[in-house]
């Protein structure tokens, strides 16, 4: 099939353009970017470019990312400004200080929000593991087969308590009657002695530590 | 006139009478259970403690501090009369020096057990107010010597006395009320079982 | 009969426990224990009346108005029989057959604070260096919020001695003639010459007041309480009858808090004791 003149052209211009670029490229790999060895129109045309992609960055005007700025900077580096552009040097300084400190700000943050999601994926393993609850506790101390188990049980069951006094409520029943009140080490060893659990555990209250400041019973 | 002067006496005086009945409000019959029960339980807690205290294998220390939570159960100027079948003149102790001479006493081994049998009287009011009444419980008691032997037996009856206060404290910002129960004085008898 | 009585209450008892017999056996260490006795027993004062009202069934369970056997007649005559001393002649028989007649066909019930019924205290007491009996009457009175137990007379019989009944012919010797004024009393001194008789000079219906005498003594020094002997129980809230309930400690089916005595009283013989008991009421 005959290419028509206007095809020609078209396609003529994309070799040019794809050539060049190839041409900077090459010649920006074989670092024969030093000013004496290009052009002053190519000089020229990587100052303009050096400046406008420098500026972006210095200005945070570009959507790359810090690893292709760095990139793009040591592309920069290898043409020598520093006789005729020493503003370009400096700006070069700037932008490696700044993308140096913008990653190691990436990477602290990404560290924290690291150790966060560890934490947090030990809190849930620790939640999700069983625990001994209050009313085993109870079990526990009523069953010990000697005061030294029963002791320890009870030291054991105390650091649920925000502290050994946490006041312990016994309801009677739905009248709004209770019991003497009491405190935690006390009921607890009221159990130890009389071998016996007659409640049920009714209602809890927690301190922001999650150790319980208050709780009240109801006679079974 | 006279109508309407009777009208408003009649009225005053039901009115005050109806707050002098509010101030003394009659418990339900399931209020004096759930009371009863707590009465009776105190003295159940009190039979453990006598046990543990009379036991030669509760360790000395322990037993000591379950004389304390044993003494906690009274009144401060709760006694024990005591008497036998042989001895009916009623000795005095007070709480603390009953439970010091149980666990002093002399046997290698001893068995403490009470029956299931109690009987819980009704509660009287006393003039300030205070609920009292009296539980019945029936205990025996084995003393046996370094071979085995039994040297001392004994069924007792013991009508202990127990007083209901209604008291209010407040706990965590709120107003509770809370039926405060405490033994009184304790009758010992040896019977003929 | 009463021989039939000794045989068939016990009979009774036994066989309205038997059914809970498995609740009434305890485990005392390796040893079953049998506690139907001790359940059978009238093991307080407060049982006895609500046994006597049928306010409690036979195990022990209070029963409450509205209950459907709560004070039931029927029940009430086949339980008021084993609240007596089934040893007693006197309380057997056809004495307390109309008294249980009586009380169940008038409906009559003990209340605690229904008053007319006193507790008999007898104590030793140790009265100028030796020891002596004296009977403490006690009252149930209301007061303030509840009750309480008062000291409503007392028996001692040394001070009985000081106030001896007399004969009638004697005492009317003993007198101040009405115009004893007109010689300002000068013949009041022959009232002191002899102490033995000289309440016959205060009016006739003068009752010396134990209870003020023995207060007296205790509070002299005279007088020592040294310990309870026992306690009897005086019952008169019944209309026409009188009983006593005492205390009896054995072994059996008839034990604890029981009548040991029943009286037939008119209500003037009843008004005569009861002064007796509370004087001053």
């Amino acid at each position: 099939m005959k290419l028509k003149p206007s095809d020609m052209l078209k396609q003529l211009k994309s070799i040019v353009v794809f050539a060049t670029i190839a041409l900077v490229t090459i010649c920006g790999v074989t670092s024969c970017g030093s000013s004496n060895k290009l052009s002053k129109k190519e000089y020229k045309a990587r100052v303009e470019q050096a400046t406008k992609d420098l500026n972006a960055i210095l200005n945070n005007e570009t959507a790359w990312t810090l690893e292709e700025q760095q990139a793009r900077v040591n592309e920069i580096k290898k043409t020598d400004f520093s006789k005729k552009n020493p503003e370009i040097v400096e700006m070069i300084e700037r932008a490696e200080a700044k993308i140096a400190r913008e990653m190691a700000e990436r990477d602290r943050l990404a560290e924290e929000r690291r150790l966060a999601e560890e934490q947090r994926i030990r809190e849930l393993e620790e939640q999700n593991k069983p625990k001994t609850s209050l009313t085993e506790y109870f079990d526990m101390i009523a069953n010990a087969k000697d005061v030294v188990s029963a002791n320890s049980a009870i030291k054991e069951a105390l650091k649920l308590f925000a502290s050994p006094d946490a006041v312990v409520l016994i309801r009677l029943n739905n009248y709004g009657d209770y019991d003497r009140p009491t405190t935690a080490v006390n009921y607890l060893n009221y159990i130890k002695d009389q071998k016996k659990v007659n409640v049920s555990v009714d209602n809890v209250k927690y301190n922001e530590k999650n150790k319980i400041t208050e709780l009240e019973l109801i006679k079974k | 006139m006279k109508k309407l002067l009777f009208a408003i006496a009649f009225a005053f005086f039901a009115l005050t009478g109806y707050q002098a009945f509010a101030q003394e409000p009659e418990l339900s019959p399931e209020r004096k259970q759930a009371i009863d029960s707590l009465a009776l339980e105190k003295v159940r807690d009190l039979s453990k403690y006598v046990k543990l205290i009379g036991s030669k294998n509760t360790p000395w220390s322990e037993a000591n501090r379950v004389i304390d939570r044993a003494e906690e159960l009274f009144a401060p100027d709760a006694e024990i009369g005591v008497s036998s079948l042989s001895k009916t003149k009623v000795e005095y102790y007070k709480v603390r020096q009953y439970l010091e001479r149980l666990m002093r006493l002399n046997y290698d081994r001893v068995e403490i057990d009470w029956y299931k049998i109690q009987y819980v009287s009704d509660l009287q009011r006393q003039p300030d107010g205070t609920y009292v009444g009296v539980i019945t419980i029936f205990q025996t008691f084995k003393g046996y010597d370094a071979e085995g032997r039994l040297v001392y037996q004994d069924t007792t009856k013991k009508d202990i006395t127990v007083y209901v206060k209604r008291k209010e404290t407040q706990i965590g910002g709120r107003l509770i009320g809370f039926w405060d129960v405490l033994l009184g004085d304790m009758r010992v008898k040896e019977t003929a079982h | 009969m009463n021989k039939l009585i000794k045989i068939i209450v016990p009979v009774v008892l036994l066989a309205l426990c038997l059914k809970v017999d498995a609740q009434f056996i305890g485990n005392v260490g390796d040893v079953q224990m049998d506690e139907r006795e001790l359940y059978t027993m009238t093991k307080q004062m407060g049982q006895f009346i609500h046994r006597f009202n049928y306010e409690e069934d036979q195990y022990g369970k209070r029963l409450y108005p509205g209950d459907k056997d709560f004070r039931s007649t029927a029940k009430r005559k086949d339980v008021l029989p084993l609240l007596f001393d089934l040893n007693n002649q006197r309380t057997g028989g056809t004495l307390r057959d109309f008294f249980i007649e009586d009380l169940t066909k008038n409906n009559q019930y003990m209340e605690f604070l229904g008053g007319e019924w006193y507790s008999e205290v007898s104590a030793k007491f140790i009265w100028k260096g030796k020891a002596v009996d004296i009977s403490m009457i006690m009252a149930l009175e209301k007061e303030g919020l509840g009750s309480k137990w008062v000291i409503s007379n007392v028996f001692f019989s040394e001070f009985q001695k000081y106030f001896p009944h007399g004969e009638m012919a004697e005492r009317e010797k003993h007198f101040l003639h009405p115009m004893s004024h007109e010689l300002d009393f000068m013949n009041i001194y022959k009232v002191f010459n002899d102490p033995q008789i000289i309440e016959y000079y205060a009016s006739t219906d003068y009752l010396p007041d134990y209870l003020t005498l023995f207060f007296y003594e205790i509070k002299q020094g005279n007088l020592k309480f040294d310990h309870v002997e026992n306690v009897k129980f005086h019952v008169f809230q019944i209309d026409n009858w009188y009983f006593e309930v005492s205390w009896f400690n054995r072994r059996g089916y008839n034990a604890g808090w029981l009548i040991s005595n029943l009286v037939y009283l008119k209500d003037n013989e009843k008004e005569a004791l009861l002064k007796i008991y509370q004087p001053k009421k």
